[in-house]
C-alpha cells in the first residue's frame, strides 16, 4: 500500500507542492486553493506541510451525513455533486487537512494513485511510496545514525 | 491572458485609483523591474528632490511571478534614489511579490506623502491607507510579527528604523532576510510616512495551459536537479562565491587597500552555523540559510562587505552584523562599504575624533555594531555615515579618492574589479551605480574556460583573457539584457544563464514558461530585445536626472593603485583602455558617442504611453 509520506527538516517551505495541487485542480497557481498547505513562519523559525492522511478511521466519512465521502482504492474521495457546502468535515478533520476557500472545497485524493505535489520537491520531503520501502528506509537512516553517534 | 492589475495610491489625498496593465506593455516591457523602470521614467519630473511628495515608490512583480515556474518569488521596488539621485532599483525574493498578486495587484505605485504614519493595507482587490502610529519606531522584525498578529497571515514589505530616518541606503524588507537591499528605497518608504505595504490574498494567477506548465516544469526541475551544481548552490548559497574570488586575490578588503583575505570565510566554515537551508515562493535550489544566531543568512555580499572589507575573519561576527543590518532595515552592501570608507579615512588621518567621537578601526565587530545602530537612529557620527556616499561634503574632498562606489552608490559587489576588465565594465556602466546584479559577466571568472565557449554566449570578439579589454564590452552587453528580462519576468538570478552557468534558464526557457501561463508568444529574439529596452530605459531616466557619460566610471583607487596580493598581482585598470572599452561598449548597445540613447529609440519608448 503506497502512502504520501512527509518530512518536516528536510521540507524547505517553498510551496511547490500547493503551487502544482492548484495547477492541476483549479488551472491557477494558488497556493491556498490547494488540498496541500505549508504553514510557514520564518520568525518563528518553522515550515510545515498539511494534508490528507487517509485515515482508516475516516472522521469526514462519518460526519457527512450526505455521504459525499466514500472510499475507493483505500483513497478517501468526494463527491462534489453531493456536497452541500457545510463546511462540517473540514471542521472535524484531525489533521485541518480539508481546504476551504471561497465556493471550493479542496481534498486531496492523491491524483488517483499519481499525486502531482510530490513530483516538484526537490527534497524529497514528500515522497509517495509504498509502506514498507518507507519503513525500512527510515530505520535505515535511523540505525546509521545511532551507530555512527554512540 | 487574465487582466492584471495596477494601482495608484495618492498618499497626500488619501485616494486609490486602479486600471488594467495594458497588453502593449507587457509586449514592451513584461513586468517587474521593466514596467516598474519605464513608469519612473513617465512619472518623476526632472528636479524632483527624492524625499519630496514627488517622488513615486514603486512595486512591481514579475510576469511569471507567484506561479509554478521556478523561484518566480521576485518583485522590484523602484525610486529616484536618495542614495545616487539618479535610478532607484531593487530586486527583493521572499514571499511578498508573489502574495501582492494574489491579493490582486502586479504593480503599486505609492505618490505623496502620508499626513501621520500609516501603512497601505492590500486585501483580495481592496487596498486602503490606514493608521500606522501604533507600528512607527520598530524595527523591521518587530513590526511584521505585530502586523501577522493584528492582520493575520500577511506578506509586509516594510521598512526598518533606518527608513523611517530617511537614511540614504536604508532598504525595503520581507520576512527575516529578503531585501530590496539597494539604493535607499527604504527611506523613500519612510520620507513618505509609510511604515508597511501588506498584502494578503485568495485569488490565484491563472494559467492559460496548466498541462503544459506542470510537464514544463518538472522537465525543468529535473534538469536542474541533475546539474552537478545544484547540490552545492543548495547547501552553500551564494557565500560559495567568497572562495572563488579570494582564490585570484579579488576580495575587497580593508575597503581595497588589500585584495586577498582570510579562508575562513569560505563558505563550508558557515555550515556550522546553520540550522536548516530554506526557500523562497517556488525555488527548488533554497540557498538561505536558517542561522543558529536566530536570523537568515549571510549572503556572498555580507560575507565579503561586513567580512573581509570590515577586517573581520570569524562567521559569528559576520553573522550577527548581517542579523543587525537586518533588523534595522540597512542595505548590507553599503553599510559594509562605508563603514570601511570611513575607517581607513580615520587610519588615514583624513577624518578624526572631533568628527567620529570615538577611534575607528578595522577588525573591530562590537565597533561596527554599534555604528549600524548609531547609522539607523541617525545618532552623532552615524547621521554622518547614513549620507552615504554624500559624506563627502563632512569628509573633505580628499576622501573621495577612498570611495568604493560608481555614480553614488558604493559597490555591492565583494569583488575587486582590478583584474577582471569586463566586471569593471559592468559597475561603471550598471544603471543604478556599481553593482553586480544588473550586468556581471560571472563566466569572466574562470578564466581557463576556452574561447569558444564564451564566443557561443557573448558572440565573436570577446576574448578568452579575463584580463583584456578586447571584446569585454560583449560580455557586458548580453548580461545587461539578460539581467534585465530575467527581472522582468520575475525569476530568480541564481538559476539562471548569465549569472549562474550557462546551463541555467535562458531565453528559450522564459519563453516557454511565458507562453504556459500567460498564452502570448515571445521569441527569444523578443526577449532579449525587451531586455535592451529596459536598459535603454533606464538610461533615458537617469539622463533626465542629471548623468552623463562622465558617470560611467570608476573608483579612482581602480585606476591608480595596483593589486598587491595573489594572481591579481600588479594589475589595475588603464584609464586610456578603460576610455576605449566603454566607447565600445556604447557603440555596441547603439547609444551616441556621449552615451545617451538616439532620439529615435526615444520616441519609440515614449510610444507605449503614460498612465493615462
Amino acid at each position: 500500500m503506497k502512502y504520501l509520506f512527509y518530512y518536516p527538516d528536510k521540507c524547505t517551505g517553498c510551496k511547490q507542492c500547493a503551487m502544482a495541487c492548484s495547477l492541476n485542480k483549479f488551472g491557477e497557481c494558488n497556493p491556498k486553493k490547494s488540498a496541500i498547505s505549508i504553514v510557514r513562519d520564518e520568525f518563528e523559525r518553522y515550515e510545515y506541510a498539511i494534508v490528507c492522511m487517509q485515515c482508516e478511521d475516516a472522521p469526514c466519512i462519518e460526519v457527512c451525513h450526505q455521504g459525499a465521502y466514500y472510499l475507493e482504492d483505500n483513497i478517501i474521495k468526494r463527491n462534489d455533486d453531493q456536497c452541500i457546502h457545510c463546511r462540517l468535515c473540514a471542521a472535524v478533520c484531525p489533521h485541518s487537512a480539508i481546504t476551504t476557500i471561497g465556493k471550493e472545497i479542496v481534498k486531496c485524493d492523491l491524483c488517483d494513485g499519481d499525486p502531482e505535489c510530490v513530483k516538484y520537491c526537490s527534497t524529497e520531503a514528500l515522497v509517495y511510496q509504498e509502506e514498507t520501502k518507507e519503513q525500512s528506509e527510515r530505520r535505515r537512516q535511523l540505525a546509521k545514525k545511532i551507530l555512527s553517534t554512540s | 491572458m487574465q487582466e492584471r492589475k495596477l494601482a495608484v495610491v495618492d498618499l497626500s489625498r488619501g485616494k486609490v485609483t486602479t486600471r488594467t496593465i495594458p497588453k502593449s506593455w507587457r509586449k514592451g516591457f513584461l513586468g517587474g523591474r521593466g514596467i516598474n523602470s519605464y513608469l519612473l521614467y513617465n512619472l518623476i519630473e526632472k528636479g524632483t528632490d527624492p524625499f519630496s511628495p514627488r517622488n513615486a515608490l514603486v512595486l512591481g512583480v514579475g510576469l511569471l511571478g507567484g506561479t509554478l515556474a521556478p523561484s518566480s518569488c521576485r518583485f522590484n521596488a523602484s525610486a529616484l534614489s536618495p542614495e545616487t539621485g539618479l535610478l532607484g532599483d531593487s530586486n527583493c525574493g521572499g514571499f511578498f511579490g508573489p502574495e501582492l498578486r494574489y491579493a490582486g495587484f502586479d504593480h503599486l505605485i505609492l505618490r505623496g506623502r502620508a499626513k501621520r504614519p500609516s501603512y497601505v493595507n492590500i486585501q483580495d482587490g481592496e487596498i486602503e491607507i490606514r493608521d500606522g502610529r501604533e507600528y512607527w519606531g520598530m524595527d523591521t522584525y518587530d513590526v511584521q510579527k505585530a502586523l501577522r498578529k493584528d492582520l493575520g497571515d500577511v506578506e509586509s514589505l516594510v521598512c526598518g528604523v533606518a527608513g523611517e530616518n530617511k537614511v540614504r541606503f536604508a532598504c525595503l524588507r520581507n520576512g527575516v532576510k529578503n531585501a530590496a537591499g539597494r539604493c535607499g528605497l527604504g527611506a523613500v518608504m519612510g520620507s513618505k510616512n509609510v511604515k508597511a505595504v501588506v498584502a494578503s490574498g485568495t485569488d490565484g494567477i491563472k494559467v492559460e495551459h496548466p498541462q503544459e506548465m506542470l510537464e514544463l516544469v518538472q522537465d525543468i526541475k529535473n534538469y536542474l536537479m541533475d546539474s552537478k551544481i545544484t547540490p552545492i548552490l543548495g547547501s552553500m548559497g551564494t557565500p560559495l562565491l567568497y572562495e572563488v574570488s579570494n582564490a585570484i586575490g579579488a576580495i575587497r578588503t580593508k575597503n581595497s587597500q588589500l585584495n586577498a583575505w582570510s579562508d575562513s570565510l569560505n563558505a563550508e566554515e558557515l555550515e556550522k552555523y546553520v540550522e536548516k537551508m530554506i526557500s523562497c515562493s517556488s525555488c527548488f535550489m533554497h540557498c538561505r540559510h536558517r542561522n543558529t544566531f536566530n536570523g537568515e543568512g549571510p549572503e556572498y555580499t555580507a560575507v565579503g562587505l561586513l567580512g573581509a572589507n570590515l577586517g573581520l575573519e570569524d562567521y559569528p561576527d559576520v553573522i550577527k552584523l548581517n542579523n543587525t543590518c537586518n533588523e534595522l532595515g540597512l542595505d548590507i552592501s553599503s553599510s559594509g562599504s562605508i563603514l570601511s570608507w570611513a575607517f581607513e579615512l580615520y587610519e588615514r588621518g583624513i577624518i578624526d575624533k572631533k568628527l567620529t567621537g570615538q577611534e575607528l578601526r578595522f577588525g573591530d565587530s562590537e565597533l561596527a555594531d554599534e555604528l549600524l545602530h548609531k547609522i539607523a537612529g541617525r545618532e552623532g557620527f552615524g547621521d554622518v555615515l547614513a549620507e552615504s556616499s554624500r559624506a563627502v561634503k563632512k569628509f573633505g574632498p580628499e576622501s573621495k579618492d577612498y570611495l568604493i562606489a560608481v555614480k553614488g552608490l558604493p559597490q555591492s559587489d565583494p569583488h575587486d574589479v582590478r583584474y577582471i576588465k569586463a566586471f569593471a565594465l559592468g559597475i561603471a556602466t550598471a544603471s543604478r551605480g556599481a553593482d553586480h546584479l544588473r550586468s556581471r559577466p560571472t563566466l569572466e571568472i574562470f578564466f581557463r574556460l576556452p574561447l569558444e565557449v564564451k564566443e557561443k554566449i557573448y558572440g565573436k570578439g570577446i576574448t578568452a583573457d579575463p584580463t583584456s579589454y578586447e571584446g569585454k564590452e560583449r560580455a557586458v552587453c548580453f548580461s545587461d539584457n539578460i539581467f534585465a528580462t530575467i527581472d522582468s519576468v520575475g525569476i530568480c538570478k541564481f538559476i539562471c544563464h548569465g549569472f549562474n552557468s550557462p546551463h541555467f534558464l535562458g531565453y528559450e526557457h522564459f519563453s516557454k514558461l511565458l507562453h504556459a501561463v500567460t498564452g502570448m508568444r515571445y521569441r527569444e529574439k523578443e526577449l532579449e530585445n525587451i531586455g535592451k529596452r529596459i536598459i535603454d530605459t533606464e538610461r533615458m531616466f537617469n539622463f533626465k536626472h542629471g548623468m552623463t557619460a562622465k558617470d560611467d566610471t570608476l573608483p579612482k583607487r581602480y585606476f591608480d593603485d595596483p593589486m598587491t596580493m595573489k594572481v591579481s598581482k600588479g594589475h589595475k585598470i588603464d584609464r586610456k583602455s578603460f576610455q576605449k572599452m566603454k566607447k565600445r561598449y556604447y557603440k555596441l548597445r547603439n547609444w551616441d558617442e556621449k552615451g545617451r540613447v538616439k532620439k529615435q529609440r526615444v520616441k519609440e519608448i515614449e510610444s507605449y504611453g503614460g498612465l493615462q
